[in-house]
């Protein structure tokens, strides 16, 4: 019973020079602790295999020529060991490396259109204005729409006999049969326009949020100290949505880079490959080309990709929610 | 430096009148307070007179300048808010510089303002501390420093102290009073607190219910309570009121107070201010002005409850409906149960019409 106790006192988090606590590691003839490891093993297998098996797996394939067409499952890969050959292709493979550059050219055009979109409307919203829980509805719906759906839609409004020529004739005045999903430019923009349709509303709605949590006592301050309306947004508002700022900008990044099913309905990747993305060429490489192998090299090397963008993020995240509203 | 006068303001929320007709005049350099319960309308009126709302009806004069269409920011007034309102995202020093900064000041300008203002309210050694993590009292003079930056006329503040624990609010009333006294600029005092309006103001102003109900010194309002509101308000405890009419004694004037028996005579002053009156009248009196007398000379109640404070005694009087306190300076061995006979000093004795509540003086 003494021994409990006196471990368990070993035990109390210890305080840091930052003011983090931070357990001690309990000593593996502690009971307590192997009590607890025995109790959350099972949600650590379940880890591993969700999160571990997967990524070990591919790494496994991703140094072998596997195919469905090679007739091994799997595990048996390893006969068809190609020394690294994915990963050097991988580096000489114009088509990757195009593919690669199309998805961030389509990042860097909506993730700033939508957050600027997203920001004004937010602004607009942060106000009263007759009708407006309405149109915050009607706002929203875009992002509520099935992908699949809203590429079919967009699909249907860039035809060269369709409604968004039809509003271009009526403001020319003469016939407008733009072949939108037939130019290699034209139909990049259309799938841009498509995805700012469909993920503005996101990013409208996690910046209403942040924007409405900004202290109006602030605003007003600043008002009296006769800041004008944008000196105002400049100095307390943004440095206030900081954080929230940077959320979302994570979010749409990473989300934008995985750009896919409306995409994929509207051009299917073309014409040619005008408008294949990553995502677009990961599905020809395994449903087309079926070079498994490959493919998961190229999953790495994405991963990797986002990851990077994803720790970058937090860590002004981290930096940012020191300072407090 | 400027003068306030406000005429005939009111302000409506849809049905709601927060203010009715309020006339003040606020003179240059005075330390006003505006003291009342919550929802009286003394916030409604500081953010009238601060241009963030704008009046349902009657007008506000800076000096002689009619506000009127006058935005927040261009009135010159500095505002410190109930929470500061201090930008926690900057440091102290761009708190100071905030305002000359919005206005374009050149930046040695700016520097020198934020150097000088900094070393009056002794923030110097704190310019580049961030500002989210700073003491109460410490944001409170970045609050003032950082309107005062502007050399505003006029100063407004909202319940600057209501956020702050009370042995210190007793620092920060000094600190505030003598900053008001480097200043010298007009100061208006949005309050609840009756002890930091007595400490603090050249004159208060005591709202209720949208409804000014008096302006005075502070002394002025203790003492001769416009009405039974005032009365009831200001002092802690308030002044006792008991119900009764007047009536003429062999010796002169008294308050027939019913089964309490007969007041002590009355004196020459406030029976001349009754004599003639017909209706029920509220005879006051301030519990720190009740003294403990033999028996056939004053009010005969039994002690119902005694509060012992240290420096003084709170004693609970009760008699059939009738209730008053009395306060001591010293333990008077009272206990629950006994009988005390009490009455107030001649002077401190106060008349109010239990009709329209309000005091009857003479002339």
């Amino acid at each position: 019973m003494s021994a409990v106790t006196g471990t368990i006192s070993e035990d109390a988090p210890t305080l840091e020079d930052d003011g983090k606590t931070v357990q001690a590691r309990p000593a593996p003839r502690d009971e307590a602790a192997r009590l607890g490891f025995r109790l959350t093993l099972p949600a650590q297998v379940l880890v591993l295999f969700i999160s571990a098996f997967p990524l070990l797996m591919q790494l496994y394939i991703s140094v072998t020529d596997l195919s469905p067409l090679s007739g091994l499952g799997w595990w048996n890969a390893w006969s068809l060991w190609n020394s690294f050959a994915n990963y050097t292709d991988l580096a000489a493979d114009a088509r990757f490396w195009s593919a690669l550059k199309r998805t961030a050219i389509v990042m860097i055009v909506c993730v700033p259109a939508e957050f600027l979109l997203g920001l004004a409307l937010a602004t607009l919203f942060a106000d009263d204005f007759p009708g407006k829980r309405i149109f915050y509805s009607i706002l929203l719906m875009p992002m509520m729409v099935v992908p699949a759906v809203a590429g079919y839609m967009f699909f249907m409004l860039f035809q060269s006999g369709g409604p968004v020529n039809d509003i271009l004739s009526s403001l020319t005045g003469s016939p407008v049969t733009i072949a939108w999903l037939s130019d290699p430019t034209l139909a990049l923009i259309a799938v841009m326009v498509a995805d700012i349709w469909q993920w503005t509303p996101l990013m409208f709605l996690i910046l209403l949020a942040g924007l409405v949590g900004v202290p109006e006592d602030q605003i007003k301050a600043a008002t009296l100290l006769g800041a004008n309306p944008w000196q105002r947004f400049v100095t307390i508002v943004l440095p206030k949505m900081k954080t929230i700022i940077i959320i979302a900008l994570a979010i749409r990044v990473i989300e934008n880079f995985k750009i896919f099913d409306t995409l994929y309905i509207m051009t299917g990747g073309g014409p040619g490959v005008a408008t294949e993305t990553i995502s677009v060429y990961i599905y020809k490489l395994t449903t087309q080309d079926l070079i498994w192998g490959y493919v998961a090299a190229i999953a790495l090397a994405i991963l990797i990709v986002l990851s990077i963008v994803a720790v970058f993020a937090m860590k002004r995240m981290a930096r940012a929610r020191q300072v407090p509203a | 430096m400027s003068a306030i006068h406000l005429q005939n303001l009111v302000k409506k929320f849809g049905d709601f009148t927060a203010l009715k007709t309020m006339d003040l005049a606020i003179a240059d350099g005075e330390f006003m307070a505006l003291l009342g319960p919550s929802g009286c309308g003394k916030s409604t009126t500081m953010n009238m007179i601060a241009g963030m709302e704008e009046p349902t009806g009657g007008r506000i004069l800076f000096g002689e300048r009619d506000m009127a269409g006058v935005p927040m920011g261009r009135r010159g007034v500095g505002f410190v808010f109930q929470n500061y309102a201090i930008f926690t995202h900057m440091t102290v020093r761009q708190n100071l510089a905030y305002g000359p900064r919005m206005r374009g000041a050149a930046k040695a300008e700016i520097d020198r303002r934020v150097g000088a203002i900094a070393e009056m309210l002794q923030l110097t050694p704190l310019l580049d501390r961030k500002a989210d993590r700073l003491s109460v009292n410490i944001l409170q003079r970045v609050a003032i420093g950082r309107s005062a930056i502007m050399e505003p006329a006029i100063f407004l503040l909202d319940e600057p102290l209501s956020n702050v624990d009370a042995a210190f609010r007793a620092v920060m009333r000094t600190e505030l009073k003598q900053l008001q006294r480097q200043f010298r600029q007009t100061m208006v005092y949005v309050t609840h607190d009756q002890l930091e309006a007595m400490t603090m103001a050249d004159r208060i102003a005591v709202m209720d219910h949208g409804v000014l109900q008096q302006v005075g010194t502070p002394l002025e309002v203790y003492n001769d309570p416009a009405n039974v509101f005032v009365a009831r308000f200001i002092g802690a405890p308030g002044m006792n009121l008991l119900k009764g009419r007047p009536a003429e004694s062999d010796r002169g004037l008294i308050v027939d107070l019913g089964p309490l028996g007969i007041t002590p005579l009355l004196p020459g002053e406030l029976a001349a201010a009754l004599r003639g009156a017909r209706g029920d009248v509220l005879y006051g009196f301030r519990p720190e002005q009740a003294l403990l007398v033999p028996d056939g000379q004053g009010l005969a109640m039994r002690v119902s409850f005694v509060e012992r404070i240290g420096a003084r005694t709170i004693v609970h009087l009760g008699q059939g409906e009738a209730a008053v306190k009395t306060v001591f300076d010293n333990d008077v061995g009272l206990a629950i149960g006994d009988v005390a006979v009490v009455a107030p000093a001649a002077s401190s004795v106060r008349i109010f019409d239990a009709a329209t509540g309000l005091a009857m003086k003479a002339g």
